[in-house]
């Protein structure tokens, strides 16, 4: 059975994540860019993981910029990506949807590893996500699927490995990855 | 009215190491005036040159980047304005070209057509500065301005139709090799 995954630990993780990611880009090139913030969350607020965002609220060292759409989201961290800062998009399932022509226009076609954490809000517990009786939670593994997006689900403390893992992925594959955030956070 | 040509011309001459993000009817005169230069057009996402412009604000502050956007596509995305105000990136300069229409796909009239008042909606949502300009002699008279004052900013530079337009005109890098060429130029690889 999922479980609910702390906001702490996800921000820890995301933490060493941008850490990695930046050591990367220190061995990749002449002048890395220097800031006092290890790395940016992309959000549209999300139900699923509002702990962790009020948690970033207390984090110096990750900024959090709220987007209006998760178009914006996703040509924003095209932006960020051009000029050397790692971060990650907190968006939700349906907001996936709302944007997939930038999904596609962007990160696919650009070859910008953009990295995304969707919510899967109203993920019955008992439930695989493909057979939930909810149209936005059963179809958010098949999109992603279709425009061949790796994903890996969040199912509980034990998974957040996957973070830095998919995180990675996004940079060596030169496109998008996603981890779906299966219960709320705690 | 100013002429977009015109306008792309003197900003190509007066942008010094700015990155420039073009959009739509811009980009076919920009890829001529400005060939081989830090720039990464968007055609094909629907109006999301403001917000990568944003992303390039906020990972550069040492340089101005400068969105080259359309009314139609702004229309788009019209929520990056209130997403860029929040952000208050010192270092954006947001020229918004006004034709009233949807050029590329044949010039259909945007919605509230030339009525649409750009300059009030950026002050609304907080830019530091926005104005409009009508006339070539005033243009050229800011320009030096606009790309140098504390952003963000939004110019709404009233034109009339581009020569081309990404329809009759294609052409130029696919963007991921766009997004590639200036992501090297932008953080210069180690010499291997």
């Amino acid at each position: 059975m999922p479980e609910s995954i702390p906001a702490s630990l996800i921000i820890d993780t995301l933490k060493d994540t941008f850490r990695e990611a930046r050591a990367w880009l220190a061995a990749e090139i002449a002048e890395p860019p220097r800031h006092t913030h290890l790395g940016w969350i992309l959000s549209v607020p999300d139900t699923h993981q509002k702990t962790v965002l009020a948690a970033l609220d207390k984090e110096p060292a990750i900024r959090v910029l709220t987007c209006a759409t998760e178009d914006e989201a996703t040509a924003i961290a095209a932006g960020l990506w051009l000029g050397g800062e790692p971060c990650a998009l907190m968006i939700q399932h349906a907001g996936l949807y709302a944007s997939v022509n930038t999904l596609r226009g962007v990160a696919i076609d650009g070859r910008v590893p953009a990295f995304y954490m969707i919510g899967l809000l109203s993920r019955e517990k008992e439930k695989d996500p493909r057979e939930s009786r909810h149209s936005m939670v059963r179809y958010c593994e098949p999109l992603l699927d279709t425009f061949g997006v790796p994903h890996a689900r969040l199912e509980g403390p034990d998974d957040v490995h996957r973070i830095p893992e998919y995180f990675r992925l996004a940079r060596e594959r030169r496109g998008p990855a996603a981890v779906l955030v299966g219960l709320e956070t705690i | 009215m100013l002429k977009p040509e015109d306008v792309l011309r003197a900003i190509a001459a007066a942008r010094g190491d700015a990155v420039c993000v073009p959009t739509m009817t811009t980009a076919p005169a920009w890829r001529t005036l400005a060939p081989d230069d830090l720039s990464v057009t968007c055609v094909g996402f629907m109006g999301g040159a403001s917000a990568l412009g944003l992303g390039l604000a906020l990972a550069r502050p040492d340089r101005r980047v400068i969105v080259l956007d359309g009314d139609g596509s702004l229309l788009m995305q019209l929520g990056s304005v209130a997403t860029i105000a929040g952000a208050q990136p010192r270092n954006l300069t947001h020229l918004l070209f006004k034709n009233g229409v949807y050029h590329t796909s044949g010039a259909q009239d945007i919605p509230g057509g030339l009525t649409v008042d750009f300059v009030l909606m950026a002050k609304g949502a907080g830019y530091r500065n926005a104005y409009a300009i009508k006339e070539p002699t005033e243009f050229k008279r800011r320009l030096p301005t606009m790309l140098t004052e504390e952003g963000p900013v939004l110019v709404e530079l009233h034109t009339g139709l581009a020569e081309k337009t990404p329809m009759t005109d294609r052409g130029g890098l696919p963007f991921h090799r766009q997004i590639e060429a200036l992501r090297t130029k932008l953080l210069r690889p180690r010499a291997s």
